[in-house]
């Protein structure tokens, strides 16, 4: 078989066996790969009503056709699931190189079901799968759990996903690591390892994946890294990676700081690209990328992989921690304990405000270092109150504390780096994801207008669409330039048969309307799609877009262009029409009347 | 002066391109595995090795033959001959640097330097891999890596003991 390599691992947990299927073949032409074939196996595999962390609950993940071969940029690895923070169907997605090595190892995705009555790990070896003991491992870090699973298998080339303390606590924004800094990183995938007592994957695998023509394939793949990768639009990333955002974030005044309270860092130099590159010491890659977009880094004796924009603006920045070995440090612990930095860093800065605007006292301040760094051990291990408050999250955490005006979550998911009330396009992109507020379904900020409703909604639209497909195929992010013509060029000549960027758009719209439909039957409505108060109502503080706020009536006027351009109903409910016209009409068919 | 494969892991990403163009061209297939080089990868130190064949001017592999499949060309770069290769393994285990193994049917294989123009050395993003005559700094470096030798254990503790001492040298 070409790309592919035809074959799934069944896990069942509850009673401990493991089995292989052919892979559906009759799917990978709908859905192609990782997102969207995990996607649709998943809506097989559950009832949306699904408790998360149940034992009913099942776990997908995922390769890309491209992945394990020479196409840059095209080798990660997608978990699907329900998310145990939200309540949606999420999808979450990691680079490095485990999706290369489980394909040599013989598999192209892993079905994870039920729950083990012990802990216990998953070995796969050269299409050799067993489960064995964890008990050893567990209250382990992950750093060392991965150094425990690559001796268990003999082999240090290894690729490991493991899960920390964190996880093993059912910490609902915990979650996945491999390669020690490479991460599963929102939803709380962690948790759902830990609810189904699996502590990691290891994996070797030492086969081939085969192309149709090699010598073609070898030509196109050097065609498109020179002339379409290796170009300015794309460039950032090797040479200063995701930290360049400092700067272009505090320009656009979108750059949260201070919990969300302003729009800009005065002390943004303490951690922009600049202030990594002076403490670089080399450049690290996902498998077969050219980029290297991770720098590597060391303040004094804390080094780490990283941080990258995300954790500098929302465990610096908008926790007022203008240090970068301080974010250096964060970032290493809640690696190596399980915790996503995102969902970390925005509800320690929701305490940092609620603090000291008396809502109630975690002992925790803007800018005061020791007590941040104190806190990340307790919200893993659940030891003290304040570390079992804000493991909760921000939304729940708010909750409790009738401090709901002062979160910044969208379905329950912490927002990212890029405020929505200097850039409407951001906040459309957040109220709309399957998964809550997360800037990888569209990424509008470059946009010439960030207050163009009707302009964002397409532009929203079309690349939520586009990343449908593209994070299917297994691609990164970073590859800015990439379209469904380029995606269509490899797959025709690694598969040996013709492929259209048609088929591909169609199934980047089928992906996200199935979501949708998954995420209607679970109960959620036109209601939830929507933004925190803060965002509504609260003017932002200083910067480019100082003053403004993403009104309930501009939100209101943007979903309902947005439920139109997309063929939804007044309801945000995907009409007849389109799911038949994306031959979704037999899936889930009983959920909406 | 005659040009060689060095290698810098300062540089290197772990990016592995270099071994999956190797095998793409020598097997036709993307198997990192059937690399005629190696990437050691240390993500926790942010570290990364590549295992490069010397062509050592006194070849272990080479002496160790029994029935002379190993040779060198002209140009000093140590092949073999897959039609006298037995499939004993004494080159495997005479290589103190793990960079000669067996295939699939028991035949030896190594880096051939692509007959002169190394794939691998296209593929680099990150100049870790070059070839040329080398500057007296990557040729010092060349020969601290070639001091690096491992007796016994299998081909891929070799590459490891040597990537070991690199990083730690490096991240010390």
């Amino acid at each position: 078989m070409n790309l592919y390599v035809g074959k799934m691992l069944i896990v069942d947990l509850a009673t401990t066996s493991v089995s292989t299927e052919p892979l559906r073949l009759d799917w990978t032409k709908d859905y192609r790969g990782a997102w969207g074939l995990a996607l649709r196996y998943y809506c097989d595999a559950v009832k949306p009503e699904v408790d998360p962390l149940s034992s009913e609950n099942v776990i997908v993940i995922m390769t890309g056709p491209l992945g394990g071969t020479l196409v840059p940029l095209a080798s990660r690895l997608c978990l699907v699931s329900k998310s145990p923070h939200t309540g949606t169907i999420f999808e979450s997605n990691i680079g490095g190189a485990f999706g290369p090595e489980l394909k040599y190892a013989g598999y192209d995705g892993i079905i994870i079901k039920g729950r083990a009555a012990a802990p216990v790990f998953l070995k796969i070896a050269d299409g050799c799968a067993t489960l064995e003991s964890a008990e050893l491992l567990i209250g382990r870090g992950i750093f060392e759990t991965e150094k425990l699973l690559e001796a268990e298998i003999g082999s240090p080339d290894a690729k490991c996903l493991a899960i920390g303390p964190a996880a093993e606590n059912l910490i609902t924004f915990s979650m996945i690591g491999s390669e020690s800094y490479r991460q599963f990183g929102r939803g709380g995938t962690g948790a759902l390892f830990g609810s189904k007592n699996l502590k990691g994957i290891v994996c070797r695998g030492t086969g081939a994946i085969s192309v149709a023509d090699m010598g073609g394939f070898l030509e196109r793949v050097n065609h498109y890294k020179n002339n379409d990768l290796m170009t300015e639009d794309n460039l950032w990333a090797k040479t200063d990676g995701t930290p360049i955002l400092v700067e272009v974030t505090n320009e656009m005044g979108i750059h949260p700081t201070k919990n969300y309270t302003r729009g800009f860092n005065g002390r943004k130099e303490k951690l922009n690209s600049e202030a990594i590159q002076a403490a670089k010491l080399g450049d690290r890659a996902c498998f077969a990328c050219p980029m290297a977009c991770g720098k590597f880094t060391r303040v004094n004796s804390a080094e780490i992989e990283g941080p990258e924009y995300e954790t500098l603006c929302l465990a610096g920045s908008n926790c007022e921690i203008n240090d970068l070995e301080a974010v250096i440090r964060f970032n290493r612990l809640c690696d190596d304990l399980g915790l996503d930095t995102m969902s970390c860093g925005s509800t320690i800065s929701l305490a940092m405000e609620m603090t000291e605007t008396g809502r109630h006292d975690f002992n925790l301040h803007f800018g005061q270092v020791d007590e941040y760094l104190k806190v990340i051990y307790e919200i893993a291990t659940l030891s003290t109150d304040r570390g079992r408050d804000l493991a909760m999250g921000a939304k729940k955490l708010a909750a409790k504390y009738g401090a709901e005006d002062l979160s910044m979550e969208v379905k329950g998911l912490e927002m990212p780096a890029y405020e929505p009330r200097g850039n409407y396009g951001m906040g459309i992109a957040y109220a709309t994801s399957e998964r809550g507020a997360c800037h990888l379904r569209a990424f509008p900020i470059f946009t010439p207008d960030p207050f163009n409703i009707d302009a964002l909604v397409t532009e929203v639209v079309n690349a939520q669409n586009a990343n449908g497909i593209k994070w299917s195929m297994g691609f990164c992010d970073f590859w800015g330039t990439m379209n469904s013509e380029t995606e269509a060029d490899l797959l025709t000549i690694g598969l040996g048969e013709e492929v259209t960027a048609a088929e591909l758009d169609r199934a980047g719209e089928r992906i996200w309307n199935l979501s949708r439909l998954f995420n209607l039957r679970a109960g959620f409505t036109a209601a939830d799609d929507t933004l925190p108060k803060k965002v509504m109502e609260r003017p932002l503080e200083e910067g480019a877009a100082a003053g403004r706020v993403f009104s309930r009536e501009d939100l209101a006027v943007a979903m309902d262009s947005y439920y139109r351009v997309r063929g939804w109903d007044e309801q945000g409910v995907p009409s007849q029409e389109k799911r038949i016209e994306l031959g979704l009409d037999q899936l889930l068919k009983e959920d909406l009347s | 002066m005659k040009k060689q494969l060095f290698a810098n892991p300062d540089n290197c990403t772990g990016c592995n391109r270099c071994t999956l163009v190797c095998a793409a061209i020598k097997e036709g297939v993307f198997q990192p595995d059937k690399g005629r080089l190696k990437i050691n990868n240390f993500p926790l130190r942010g570290y990364s090795v590549p295992s490069i064949c010397f062509q050592c001017p006194k070849a272990n592999c080479l002496e160790a033959c029994p029935t002379a499949a190993l040779y060198r060309d002209s140009d000093g770069v140590v092949l073999v001959n897959q039609d006298l290769c037995t499939s004993c393994g004494a080159c495997v285990s005479a290589c103190t640097y793990g960079m000669v193994e067996l295939d699939g049917n028991g035949t030896a294989f190594k880096c051939d330097l692509c007959g002169g123009d190394p794939a691998c050395v296209k593929e680099c993003p990150a100049d870790a891999l070059l070839f040329e005559p080398g500057d007296p700094e990557l040729i010092r470096l060349r020969a601290a890596q070639m001091k690096c030798r491992t007796i016994s254990g299998s081909p891929n503790d070799k590459r490891r003991a040597m990537a070991e001492i690199m990083m730690k040298k490096a991240r010390a």
